[in-house]
């Protein structure tokens, strides 16, 4: 893991690296030592705000030193943008597809293993009904559950966008 | 020049090395609390923002005495306090105007 944070460091120009690469594997090295005493989830949103922060912010360091004083072309303009206290997993959907695409790609492979090994067993007789029933159920299972997942998903965001999260504290001051 | 308005991330650390100098994993751990675990900054995120800070004249890059290994941290200058205060005030007209409006005593 420590390794791969060293790795992405050379995503940034020779200049910062050369100049903050150790610091802030140092800073890292901490970071990290602390979020070891808690969960895997914890863990795992740490381990992929620093994969984005260390992408994102060599990707600016580089349109920074190409471009100079001009780099809010392509940055944004800076803002004070104030994050809700809601936080909702933007993960999931892109989660969802991942896990979605590995089980459809476990599918393909078993199948293409199957299809190449050779037949040593007598041949099989008439195919029974389950055998022809049992993958698209599964499929339309796994369809179905992504399908709910994702609606489920818009519908938060959708509330989250609304504000409707807000209303309860709207109320309390004017209820009064 | 870091035009204003600042982003809450930058905001808050300019807040954090406004009590006192800091090193890095300082800034990180008092930015995640000040924000109440709200604001989580990136190793990236953090040294972007300190790197712009730094090019910008707001904060100033020391070696600390007490440190074994000559750890770096940094500090507030003249200019990034002031800078902070021109923020903060326009952030208080803000949301006095806000509240204003909110309970309709303003139109």
């Amino acid at each position: 893991m420590f390794s791969l944070y060293q790795c992405l460091l050379w995503l940034y120009p020779s200049s910062h690296r050369r100049e903050y690469g150790e610091e802030m594997t140092a800073v890292f090295s901490a970071a990290c030592a602390e979020t070891k005493k808690k969960g895997a989830l914890t863990r795992s949103l740490f381990w992929f705000r620093e994969i984005r922060g260390l992408v994102a912010g060599a990707f600016e360091q580089h349109v920074r030193s190409l471009l100079g004083s001009h780099s809010w072309v392509l940055l944004p303009t800076r803002r004070f943008t104030m994050h809700s206290e809601f936080r909702f997993p933007k993960t999931t959907a892109i989660l969802m597809t991942v896990i979605l695409a590995g089980i459809l790609l476990a599918i393909e492979k078993a199948q293409a293993i199957s299809a190449s090994l050779p037949h040593s067993n007598p041949p099989v007789g008439p195919i029974q009904p389950w055998h022809l029933t049992f993958l698209p159920p599964v499929l339309l299972m796994f369809a179905f559950t992504y399908a709910a997942g994702l609606i489920g998903w818009a519908i938060l965001f959708a509330l989250k966008r609304s504000g409707v999260h807000r209303l309860s504290e709207m109320q309390g001051p004017a209820g009064r | 020049m870091q035009p204003l308005p600042l982003t809450e991330p930058v905001m808050l650390i300019m807040m954090s090395l406004a009590g006192q100098p800091r090193h890095g994993y300082s800034i990180l751990k008092d930015v995640e609390q000040m924000s109440a675990g709200r604001v989580l900054l990136s190793t990236g995120t953090l040294y972007g923002a300190l790197r712009r800070l730094l090019n910008d004249g707001w904060i100033e890059r020391f070696e600390e005495d007490e440190s074994p290994r000559g750890r770096q941290a940094y500090r507030l200058t003249a200019g990034g306090r002031r800078n902070l205060q021109t923020e903060v005030n326009r952030m208080k007209h803000l949301t006095r105007l806000a509240s204003l409006r909110v309970a309709g005593k303003e139109t």
